[in-house]
């Protein structure tokens, strides 16, 4: 304890020097940025920075790096909020509700839930990161295919909680996700499935593309076949700011998603994505009002943004105290550390102490900068929303299409968003939810994956995702959850779907 | 990084210009050169092709710049230079993986996205021999034990890889068939994610290039029991070759190379070709490779193309091993 103070230390005297600073704060500002860009996710923002950090040392690379990371989880939630466009895939959540509230002339309340749930997770699970990094990443190696299945199985159940209304809407939107999620190259085989000759189409559709395309054009969309003109949010500075009932309201979503994030984003492979799904779920599945969620729940903002924070610094566990990427940008980051001839691995700790604290301290700098960043923006981003929408809704088209290309380099993935968002427009015009959507075509490659490599594992064996301890805690959840939502099939209570589903009718008579 | 983002921004315009002009005779090089990477920023091949850009732009005082054109496990990249205008200012940085993924669109009988013959071999950069490691813990402590063991419970023993019909899948089998035993595959997406399954104990054995695995081999955490190289890895001097263990057939490089499309003018050829020789001896160049703990292998002509062949040739063996993965 005490020497982890003093290495602190350590770490704040590198993390102060105005040099680590600087690119600290550059990292920041990039990353949000970056986020702000509809399309354009860290992934892609780190990318295209990597040579960039180059000439740099190590430490002054990896800190600017980092804060491209978290930077872009922060000013990922600002588009969905205000337009409902996922700055990168994480934001999906966020879109629903965020934009919910924005549209009830709570933007700036909204903005201001996520800048501060983002900045409760990131520091908390910097403290997290710091004190339990070696024990907790050896724990996490623990979660191989077998768990990794079970922890995704949970996830699908996730489905239940996503949207109001009719269950078998739901379902047959994820079918239609799931189905999508099976283009693409099959891992286990080398076949191509679903190609029509397209090479590009080997890796399968992009969250980010479809996701814009379905959340964010078809609302453009959607929104020019009005026939009257919706009026242009004005908002007033008064209301920029949650209410009292708001920050309550926004506590303990903070705090379950802070932790939630954190432990998904420990496990290798694990997307962000998956936290803030699985946290929205758990709002829903607690909050005492469910059938406010999707018009405007302020729990539905706070959880999925504090996740989709935690698992960032989570996601750093594994990196910094074994050397094993947990995902792509933990990858992109080992390999900028190669490229400056620091060899990350077990040894780390010891042999690079400085860049080690330097960096922990740095996180907790880089989430202040970001607070400090983000707070006084939301006014301006607010005030985005005045600008007429003749205006507004084309410039967010050439962002999109601009951004989405941006990513690989593709058209093809243009024209994914292209296609999706006039599937969204047909699916909404028909009062489809295209959350779902996302959802399956998130879910479907991992969890086919899982199974399989499970399976390759036992030489075909089921008893695998029984015989191991994690996997089958989890698998026990899962039945254990599925049964619960028999309950009111048996009991013939009336529960808050049903409720919603008959208010949805009492509306529309 | 204001000069980052605007040279990110000029490169995507640069190559946005560059491959519609319909150049008249000037000199090479006259505007841009790409480079493709055909994996992700990270990988082996973008992190190679940075420091050769970096260097043959110094050489050639001309600007080049590196592009990842990503996905389908390198083909989309290597399709977009095979077909693009044989000109000398599109070229590819390729992996082994060049001569795989055409031997498997053959096995699935689909129309081959590239052929090898559509590229002209440039040089090669780097080669690195895979190392065979397993957990410390582990009850093999020599590669002779480790293949006793492979032959008495045929099928029982697993390794992680990167992905079917993959670089490290590749070594394995080529060991598998020298060998004359029968391992478990469990394929992951990466080299990334095959190395924290054999650190999570999730498989038993794992064949990865040197460089990634050497901080656990010190740190206690895995143990290496033979390399697929013609010598012994110079960072671990103990450990022997499967060569000299007498299977002469698992040979296994990751290696790096550069290419041009087929119908490259031979002046520009020649450029290209001089130029990589002052690259190789750049001393920026040196020092960035040794940071990377890789080799620079530098062959050119005659001598990478006989690399290059018989490498190719081992790994359509291979493949055609492996054959269809769900047909077993």
């Amino acid at each position: 304890m005490w020497e982890t103070l003093q290495n602190l230390s350590l770490g704040f005297s590198v993390a102060l020097s105005p040099a680590v600073l600087l690119y600290a704060f550059i990292g920041c500002v990039v990353g949000t940025l970056v986020g702000v860009l509809p399309g354009v996710g860290p992934l892609a923002g780190i990318s295209l920075l990597l040579p960039a950090t180059f000439g740099l040392d190590a430490t002054r690379a990896i800190v600017m790096l980092a804060g491209i990371y978290y930077g872009a989880m922060y000013g990922g939630s600002t588009t969905s909020i205000l337009m409902r466009i996922p700055g990168e895939a994480a934001s999906v959540m966020t879109c629903i509700d965020g934009y919910a509230m924005a549209r009830k002339g709570r933007a700036g309340a909204a903005l201001a839930i996520a800048a501060v749930g983002s900045y409760i997770a990131g520091t908390v699970s910097v403290v997290a990161l710091m004190f339990l990094a070696p024990p907790l990443a050896r724990f996490a190696l623990r979660f191989g295919p077998p768990e990794y299945f079970a922890l995704l199985a949970l996830g699908l159940l996730v489905l239940a909680y996503m949207s109001g209304g009719s269950m078998l809407r739901s379902l047959a939107m994820a079918v239609l996700g799931l189905l999508l999620g099976m283009i693409g190259i099959d891992q286990m085989s080398g076949y191509f499935r679903f190609h029509y000759g397209v090479v590009e189409l080997g890796d399968g559709l992009g969250v980010v593309p479809v996701a814009v395309g379905l959340f964010g054009l078809s609302e453009i969309m959607l929104t020019a076949g009005q026939a009257i003109r919706p009026d242009v949010i004005k908002p007033k500075f008064r209301e920029l700011l949650p209410s009292s009932t708001e920050w309550r309201a926004s506590a303990s979503p903070i705090a379950r998603g802070t932790l939630l994030g954190f432990l998904i984003g420990i496990i290798p492979g694990s997307a962000h994505i998956i936290s803030s799904f699985v946290s929205y779920a758990l709002e829903r599945r607690l909050s005492k009002t469910p059938d406010e969620f999707g018009r405007g729940a302020v729990a539905g903002v706070a959880g999925p943004e504090s996740a989709n924070n935690a698992a960032t610094s989570g996601a750093f566990v594994p990196m910094l105290a074994l050397g094993v990427p947990s995902g792509p940008i933990p990858a992109v980051m080992l390999a900028a550390m190669m490229v400056h001839g620091v060899s990350p691995g077990p040894l780390l700790i010891h042999q690079q102490p400085a860049l080690f604290w330097g960096f922990i301290a740095s996180m907790y700098v880089g989430n202040v900068v970001l607070l400090v960043l983000n707070l006084p923006l939301v006014g301006l981003f607010v005030n985005l929303l005045r600008i007429p929408y003749h205006f507004l809704y084309p410039a967010i088209l050439i962002f999109s299409i601009v951004g989405v290309y941006a990513v690989s380099n593709s058209v093809i993935d243009v024209w994914i968003m292209l296609a999706m968002a006039l599937l969204g427009y047909v699916l909404r015009k028909l009062d489809f939810e295209t959350a779902p959507i996302v959802l399956g075509l998130v879910l479907a490659p991992m969890l086919e994956m899982a199974l399989r490599q499970s399976l390759a594992m036992s030489d075909g064996r089921y008893a695998i995702f029984v015989n191991r301890p994690i996997a089958a805690t989890l698998l026990a959840a899962a039945a254990f959850l599925t049964l619960l939502g028999l309950v009111p099939l048996i009991s013939r209570g009336v529960d808050w779907r049903t409720r919603l589903a008959l208010a949805e009718k009492g509306e529309k008579v | 990084m204001t000069v980052a983002l605007t040279s990110a921004l000029l490169l995507l315009m640069a190559l946005a210009v560059a491959v519609p002009v319909v150049q008249a005779e000037e000199p090479y090089p006259s505007r841009p050169i790409t480079i493709v990477a055909p994996f992700p920023p990270g990988g082996v091949a973008d992190l190679t092709a940075r420091p050769v850009a970096a260097a043959m732009e110094k050489v050639l005082k001309n600007p080049v710049g590196v592009v990842n054109k990503t996905g389908a496990a390198g083909a989309v990249g290597m399709q977009f230079v095979a077909t693009s205008k044989p000109d000398g200012y599109t070229l590819l940085l390729a992996l082994s993986s060049i001569s795989i993924i055409p031997e498997a669109d053959k096995i699935f009988g689909r129309q081959p996205a590239f052929t090898v013959d559509q590229f002209e071999p440039l040089a090669l950069i780097s080669a690195d021999p895979t190392i065979l490691v397993v957990r410390a813990e582990s009850p093999w402590k020599t590669a002779k034990e480790f293949i006793e063991d492979a032959r008495k419970r045929p099928g029982q023993i697993s390794y992680s890889s990167s992905g079917v019909y993959g670089t490290l899948h590749m070594a394995m089998e080529l060991l598998s068939h020298a060998a004359g035993i029968k391992l478990r595959h469990v394929p992951y997406g990466g080299a990334g994610p095959a190395l924290t399954a054999i650190l999570g104990g999730h498989v038993d054995a794992l064949a990865s290039g040197p460089a990634v695995v050497l901080p656990h081999i010190k740190a206690g955490t895995l143990r290496p029991l033979a390399g697929w190289g013609d010598k012994r890895v110079t960072a671990l001097p103990d450990v022997p070759t499967f060569r000299e263990l007498g299977y002469r057939d698992a040979e296994f490089y990751i290696w790096a190379g550069l290419f041009a499309p087929k119908g490259t003018p031979e002046p520009v050829l020649a450029k290209l070709r001089e130029t990589l020789k002052q690259v190789v001896a750049d001393s920026d160049f040196k020092t960035a490779m040794a940071k990377l703990e890789t080799p620079i292998v530098f062959k050119q002509g005659e001598e990478f193309r006989t690399f290059f062949e018989a490498d190719a040739r081992r790994l359509a063996d291979g493949v055609r091993q492996v054959g269809r993965v769900e047909q077993k």
